[in-house]
């Protein structure tokens, strides 16, 4: 392998990671700038996401039926949540959201046990996407480049509808003064409502999306949990370029860490971390400077 | 309503107190096990193996067991060790799968005395420079399972190597005890790499390093879902294409290796059970655990039923308390599922076959062990063990 | 604002008397349960002080906890310092450390505190973890207990020991109540009420924050040293960040900002858990389910509950009596 194409493949790597983690925080950054919400049971929805997504899977044989289904069972699993508890935790502080949250991420982890079993299962990926495709000398996994064409057509499509259209608008004012935003007739508490299914659903295809790459076990949602936080607080909550930022950052620190510093690879994001916090203690685009 | 609920737990609590032991068994084992977190299902294999083997001998109704989760955490680990060594007062303690916990209890269990029939936990020290009378290992040492490895890839034509496993120490002990086999052997270890344990799910960076190498083979060892992550990633970035995988025989076990898929054909292994192994032992052996437990026993199985093999061989030989079982323990041989087994006096490790296996398709479409070599009566040298 | 209420007090001695009870009569596991109550007790009550009475929701504690078993298992073992040194170390350490947390995450906030200081458990999570001087997973083994034979003592029998913990904890909750009656302790409630305005009147804020860490620090090597001796042994999974999750968890349950809560939360915890997990291994459902009904029920917690019970009928009490209220009630104890 060429030195050059060498570089092309790692790069890939990290890129594949960094959209991974995006459509994994995007929703967590989303629903703190709104709800100011902190989620720590979001890696336990991405958890319930690769789970459906391979039960979907090996019930009727298509990867896609997973990749349909995962998105809305884990957006109708969010809904209960939002409605049996988190509304009502939405002005508790983010002390007492944070260990409800954590008290979720327990009873989660045992319902994942007693339903799938203490054993990691996985799938396969889709026929589409299997074996390997070669550009200029560069030869990649074909499902990898899926996940990162996947993670960018989101990235897309979030970035148009924040900044282009209405909805976008109201969310943008929600998250600057939702009182300001109630006051000039936006129905908040909807589009609330609204963003945080949405926030589930990706989570939801981020598991059943990663679910061929890696196996799902019942530790799997807190496992991400702290890579995800780290993307989400590095970025600056709320904003959806923080969540870009961060999963970049991330992504690309931890594929060329293990690259380059081997011996210091686990420690680099703390690292990052705690380096971005002492400079910028909200992050590095925060949604409200 | 917190009250209320705290009320009900604290009276429950009393309950399970009160009802205490009150049965008429002869013995009393403590299984060390972990009933929850990563290794849960490691767990319960060895739980199944042990009851099986009790059944078999007949014994169940004179046996009363004790069961504690060690979380797969060292301090919990102890802490139930003195329950079970300090309040039930078990004669025999069975466990643990985490070589974390067995450092953690054994200090302790050996100034108690009590028999520990080790189960799992390979960590070379255990049965080398920190050896116990009262500590018997009836499982594998990390070193035992991988060493065979390096003259047999040698003698099968690979001469060069790139190593990876997680950055711990059955990790590095795994992977020392090959390379320094395949070096002797003659062969070449081209690169080597330890990935940050439990928190390394994307192996893409490693391969592409392993890759660049240009290796005759990889060699890794990895459990659980590292393992599965890795044998699907291996085939994914095209490796598996030009580069045979070999490795520490965990990393297809018959526990995850359907998880694996298509991706684990082909992948060789060293282990000291398969469960496809030609002997009427282990054929009666598959045939009881179908029954009962409706799956495949893996190496985990064997280990739990070796344990409880163990323990009625030794109860069999006349040994009745605490002392006479640790006396008796490392005095058993006999044929196990896995082949004829002894324990080295010097070590008290378990001195076994080794098997080289690759993962094929069988011939209804499921993914099953093909035997390629057996190692015989693989032994540790002492390491500083002083029995 | 911290004050010794008659509750407190009263509660403080029943607990006392009964761990002291409890561990003249019951077996062998019941003083290891004790002594491992004691400890969670420490721990909680150096979290509860920064985190109940600082605002300092700290992830690091469990590090913490770690940095000061480490010290005192590291010292003996491996260069045979004596174990009274040794014990002296390890709360100067994690003290230091402590100080050196709090004094750079100081101009954080809410969630960001919290993940800040999260970044540090983990790094030091990770340093311990692959430092194959101090064992790496491993861990060290055949950490001595303090020798007290020439007091006529032997921390080697269980009894004895078990008190030993249980004094170490009784004097955690009287030092840290000392510390949050004392005018730092107030100004320490001032930051949390509202830094901006005590740093108008001049507060250098990082400072305070830093200080009050590092005693939370010191309290949380000390109980670190002493679960270190209980075991014997330590292990990177003393500093994982999910033990400081369970430490929070403790608090909470027990009753944040009331420094008596946490005694009583670890004291639950440890009995509780025991028992639910030696009848089922899927305890954690349990666990998570318990501290979701306490936060949900108002997160005052057990003994918060009752604190705030029995204050509102003696601030009634006042009130009826002519007695203009003053500001012994909880309106600046809220965690909004």
């Amino acid at each position: 392998m060429s030195d050059w194409s060498y570089w092309a493949v790692q790069t890939l790597n990290g890129l594949q990671l960094s959209m991974l983690l995006f459509l994994l925080s995007v929703g967590l950054t989303v629903i703190f700038g709104l709800l100011h919400f902190v989620n720590l049971a979001h890696g336990a929805l991405y958890a319930l996401g690769a789970y459906i997504g391979i039960s979907a899977a090996t019930a009727t044989g298509s990867y896609w039926a997973g990749f349909a289904a995962a998105p809305v069972v884990v957006a109708l699993t969010g809904i209960l949540l939002y409605l049996g508890l988190m509304k009502r935790m939405r002005r508790a502080g983010p002390m007492n959201q944070v260990l409800v949250t954590l008290g979720l991420i327990f009873v989660f982890v045992d319902i994942f046990r007693l339903v799938w079993g203490d054993i990691a299962i996985g799938t396969v990926e889709p026929a589409l996407f299997t074996g390997r495709s070669e550009l200029f000398g560069v030869v990649y996994p074909t499902y990898r480049l899926f996940i990162i064409g996947l993670g960018a057509l989101v990235m897309a499509v979030l970035a148009l509808v924040l900044s282009r259209t209405q909805l976008g608008a109201m969310i943008r004012a929600g998250v600057d003064n939702d009182q300001m935003a109630a006051c000039l007739g936006v129905n908040v508490e909807k589009i609330f409502f609204l963003v945080f299914c949405v926030g589930c659903a990706l989570a939801g295809l981020a598991g059943a999306v990663a679910a061929p790459v890696f196996s799902a076990h019942p530790d799997m949602g807190t496992e991400i949990l702290i890579s995800t936080l780290i993307v989400v607080v590095v970025g600056g909550m709320g904003s959806l370029r923080g969540a870009i930022a961060g999963s970049f950052l991330v992504g690309f620190a931890q594929t060329f860490g293990t690259v380059l510093l081997p011996h210091v690879a686990s420690l680099l994001i703390y690292a990052l971390l705690a380096l971005v916090l002492v400079f910028r203690p909200t992050g590095l685009f925060p949604a409200r400077a | 309503m917190i009250k209320t609920v705290t009320g009900a737990l604290v009276c429950a609590s009393f309950a399970v107190a009160a009802a205490g032991p009150a049965s008429a068994a002869d013995y009393k084992v403590g299984m060390l096990l972990p009933y929850s977190g990563v290794y849960a299902a490691l767990g319960q294999d060895i739980d199944d193996g042990f009851m099986l083997a009790l059944e078999e001998a007949g014994m169940v109704d004179q046996v009363e067991m004790v069961r504690e989760d060690t979380e797969v955490k060292p301090p919990v680990g102890l802490a139930k060790t003195r329950k079970m060594v300090l309040e039930d007062q078990v004669d025999v303690l069975v466990g643990p799968v985490s070589s974390g916990v067995l450092g953690a209890v054994r200090d302790f269990v050996d100034q108690t005395k009590t028999p520990l029939i080790v189960a799992n936990a390979g960590n070379d020290a255990a049965t080398g420079e920190n050896c116990s009378p009262y500590i018997v290992r009836v499982s594998f040492s990390n070193s035992q399972v991988n060493r065979p490895m390096g003259q047999w890839m040698v003698d099968n034509g690979v001469k060069s190597v790139y190593t990876l496993a997680p950055d711990y120490a059955a990790g590095q002990q795994q992977i020392t005890a090959f390379a320094d086999a395949f070096k002797e052997a003659g062969g070449e270890v081209v690169g080597q790499e330890y990935t940050p344990f439990r928190t390394t799910q994307d192996f893409g960076p490693y391969l592409s390093q392993a890759q660049s190498t240009n290796p005759d083979a990889v060699y890794v060892f990895y459990a659980g879902s590292e393992a599965i992550n890795f044998v699907k990633q291996y085939d994914a970035f095209g490796l598996k294409d030009n580069t045979t995988l070999y490795g520490s025989g965990f990393l297809t076990s018959p526990l995850y290796v359907d998880a694996e898929g298509p991706a684990a054909i082909g992948v060789i292994g060293s282990l000291h059970y398969i469960p496809t192994l030609d002997t009427p032992e282990n054929k009666a052996f598959v045939e009881a655990v179908q029954k009962k437990y409706d799956r495949v026993p893996s190496e985990y199985t064997v280990q739990g039923y070796d344990a409880g093999r163990s323990f009625v061989e030794a109860i069999k030989s006349g040994a009745t308390d605490k002392e006479a079982i640790a006396k008796a323990l490392p005095t058993v041989s006999y044929t196990s599922p896995r082949g004829p087994v002894s324990i080295d006096p010097a070590t008290n490790n378990i001195i076994q076959n080794v098997y080289v296996y690759e993962t094929v398709e069988g011939d209804d479409g499921k993914l099953t062990q093909k035997l390629l070599g057996t190692v015989e009566n693989v032994k540790d040298a002492p390491n500083g063990c002083e029995l | 604002m911290f004050r010794q209420s008659l509750l407190k007090t009263l509660t403080v001695l029943a607990i006392l008397a009964a761990a002291i009870a409890y561990t003249f009569t019951t077996g062998y596991f019941g003083k290891e349960l004790v002594i491992e109550a004691a400890t969670l007790a420490i721990l909680a009550i150096s979290l509860d002080m920064i985190a109940g009475y600082g605002g300092m929701i700290s992830l690091c504690h469990g590090a913490i906890f770690g940095v000061g078993a480490y010290t005192y298992a590291g010292l003996t073992v491996l260069f045979e310092v004596n174990p009274f040194l040794a014990f002296a170390a390890a709360i100067v350490v994690s003290a230091a450390f402590a100080f050196a947390v709090g004094a750079v995450t100081a101009r954080t906030h809410g969630i960001f505190f919290i993940m800040a200081t999260l970044a540090f458990g983990q790094m030091a999570y990770v340093l311990v973890f692959e430092n194959k001087a101090l064992g790496g997973d491993d861990g060290l083994a055949g950490v001595p207990r303090l020798d007290v034979s020439p007091l006529g003592l032997d921390f080697n029998n269980s009894v004895q020991f078990a008190l030993f913990a249980v004094a170490a904890a009784a004097l955690s909750y009287a030092a840290a109540a000392w510390v949050l009656r004392s005018g730092f302790g107030r100004t320490l409630v001032g930051i949390r009420v509202n830094e901006a305005r005590m740093k108008a009147v001049g507060l250098t804020v990082w400072r305070t924050k830093a200080i009050a860490f590092a005693i939370s620090g010191a309290l949380a090597g000390l109980g670190g040293a002493i679960a270190a001796q209980q075991t014997m042994f330590v292990s990177p999974e003393l500093m994982a960040w999910m033990v400081s999750g369970t430490v929070l968890m403790v608090v909470i349950f027990g009753g944040i900002g009331t420094l008596v809560g946490p005694i009583v939360g670890a004291v639950v915890w440890v009995f509780l858990k025991h028992e639910i997990s030696s009848a089922t291994p899927y305890w954690h459902i349990v666990a998570g389910t318990v501290l979701i009904i306490t936060i949900v029920a108002g997160g005052r917690g057990l003994y918060g509950q009752i604190e705030y019970m029995v204050e509102r009928r003696r601030l009634k009490r006042l009130a009826a009596a002519g007695v203009p209220s003053t500001a012994t009630g909880r309106e600046d104890e809220t965690h909004a």
